[in-house]
């Protein structure tokens, strides 16, 4: 899937996570911040980028504040970003969920 | 979580004196008229816990009471609501201007501090940072080893008397950036004023123009720049902008002499070099050129524009590049009709 524009999904509210998700020409980069990054940082990355193979993409330019997130909602957030920044809110994949 | 109407009075009172009682306090008429949307969260008992306001892309007028709350909460939801509302407006890229107490609050929320002072500090958060900018300007395979200078004007119009400043940089440095101003709030455009830059350094093989984008005397950094403000603020804002053109600007292009007009006019633009020599010293040398003079006078874009608005163009010939010259003459019914719709020929 291809990142078509900047989108944004998930708050900095607690045990959520706030993700920006824009276009790449490289690869996926991951700007993490979080409060337990030194504990659950790979943990984290990992499931945003597997989030990220499942649906296909490629190139992506990711920022992602964590405030305490458990991996389903990363990975929900992570999806929620994706198809926004896709244009594909209209056509879900469900099945990766 | 709601959206404020600051125009109901009962609503712009209630806010104001939220506001007022976490010692903000300033409710000017030309800084509200920035405000696009302001979001209000109240408690069970119908009072306002937290507010925050959105101007372009700075969020403004952040004011939370933590009294009844876990500690950030509130701070956390307002911003989170801020931000999810510019994105509905395709709005990535947002700054903040807080006191330096609140960089904190911020930088824990994922916003990259870029400058502070005593007074305050300037953040930045989003799709894109002042990195991507730096890295998307134009290098040289050996800039490492070259001497780089830089210049920001708003040219408006390039003048000679810009000429005259590009040309002394060029003769003395291996490289000069020209960083034009962004904001298109000037009676010529910002494409416009671009390109008209360009073209009146076309000739020379050393100058590379570049976008100033939102980080170099903009409405962002330097809103003084563009509105009537007061000494203090001035200098302030200016602090501002000269450090981050010292910590996140001119390290990345390697950046080390900056060359200013000598300001004889305008206010605003006198303090800025002042505070801007102070400031950068001694990572970058500010040298001062003195101004250009043609027929026995000091070269101004001001004057182009007054000779503009009197139809009388060509009694400024002398101060312009042919290539100005003839883009005014082209479009002198267009300029004009800016300057009678109320587009400002004074100040920048």
């Amino acid at each position: 899937m291809e990142i078509k524009k900047t989108a944004i999904a998930g708050t900095l509210e607690s045990s959520d996570i706030q993700l920006t998700i824009s276009k790449a020409d490289n690869g996926i980069s991951i700007d993490l911040q979080s409060d337990v990054k030194k504990v659950f940082g790979d943990q984290i990355e990992s499931v945003i980028k597997d989030t990220l193979a499942k649906l296909d993409v490629k190139d992506a330019k990711v920022k992602a504040v964590d405030k305490g997130a458990l991996d389903c909602v990363i990975k929900a957030r992570t999806i929620a970003a994706i198809q926004r920044a896709a244009e594909t809110t209209d056509t879900p994949e469900w099945e990766v969920l | 979580m709601q959206l404020l109407n600051l125009k109901d009075h009962e609503v712009f009172r209630e806010w104001k004196e939220f506001l007022e009682s976490l010692g903000i306090s300033n409710f000017q008429e030309n800084e509200l008229a920035q405000i696009d949307s302001t979001l209000g969260m109240y408690n069970d008992a119908g009072s306002l816990v937290a507010t925050g306001s959105v101007a372009g892309n700075v969020l403004k007028y952040v004011g939370v009471c933590n009294k009844f709350s876990v500690h950030g909460s509130h701070f956390n939801t307002i911003i989170s609501s801020l931000m999810n509302l510019l994105a509905q407006n395709d709005i990535f890229h947002v700054f903040v201007f807080t006191k330096l107490k609140y960089s904190q609050s911020f930088q824990h929320i994922g916003f990259n501090e870029l400058a502070h002072t005593d007074l305050g500090a300037i953040l930045e958060t989003g799709d894109t940072d002042v990195k991507d900018y730096v890295h998307r300007i134009p290098q040289q395979p050996n800039q490492a080893d070259l001497q780089v200078a830089s210049i920001v004007m708003n040219a408006n119009p390039f003048t000679l008397g810009h000429r005259y400043l590009v040309e002394q940089a060029a003769a003395a440095n291996d490289l000069v950036y020209v960083f034009v101003v962004s904001d298109d709030v000037s009676l010529f455009s910002t494409t416009e004023r671009l390109a008209l830059v360009q073209a009146g350094t076309a000739d020379l093989s050393n100058v590379i123009v570049v976008n100033g984008g939102q980080y170099m005397v903009s409405y962002v950094t330097f809103p003084a720049y563009f509105l009537p403000t007061p000494d203090e603020a001035i200098t302030y804002q200016t602090t501002l902008d000269a450090r981050i053109f010292k910590n996140a600007i001119a390290p990345g292009l390697n950046i080390t002499q900056r060359y200013l007009g000598s300001e004889p006019f305008s206010r605003t633009t006198g303090i800025y070099n002042q505070v801007l020599q102070k400031e950068l010293a001694p990572a970058i040398t500010v040298h001062v050129v003195d101004r250009k003079q043609a027929s026995g006078q000091v070269i101004t874009a001001t004057q182009v524009r007054e000779a503009i608005a009197q139809n009388e163009i060509a009694t400024v010939q002398d101060f312009l590049p042919v290539t100005t010259y003839q883009f005014i003459q082209k479009h002198l019914t267009t300029l004009q009709a800016r300057i009678q719709k109320g587009m400002t020929i004074h100040g920048n």
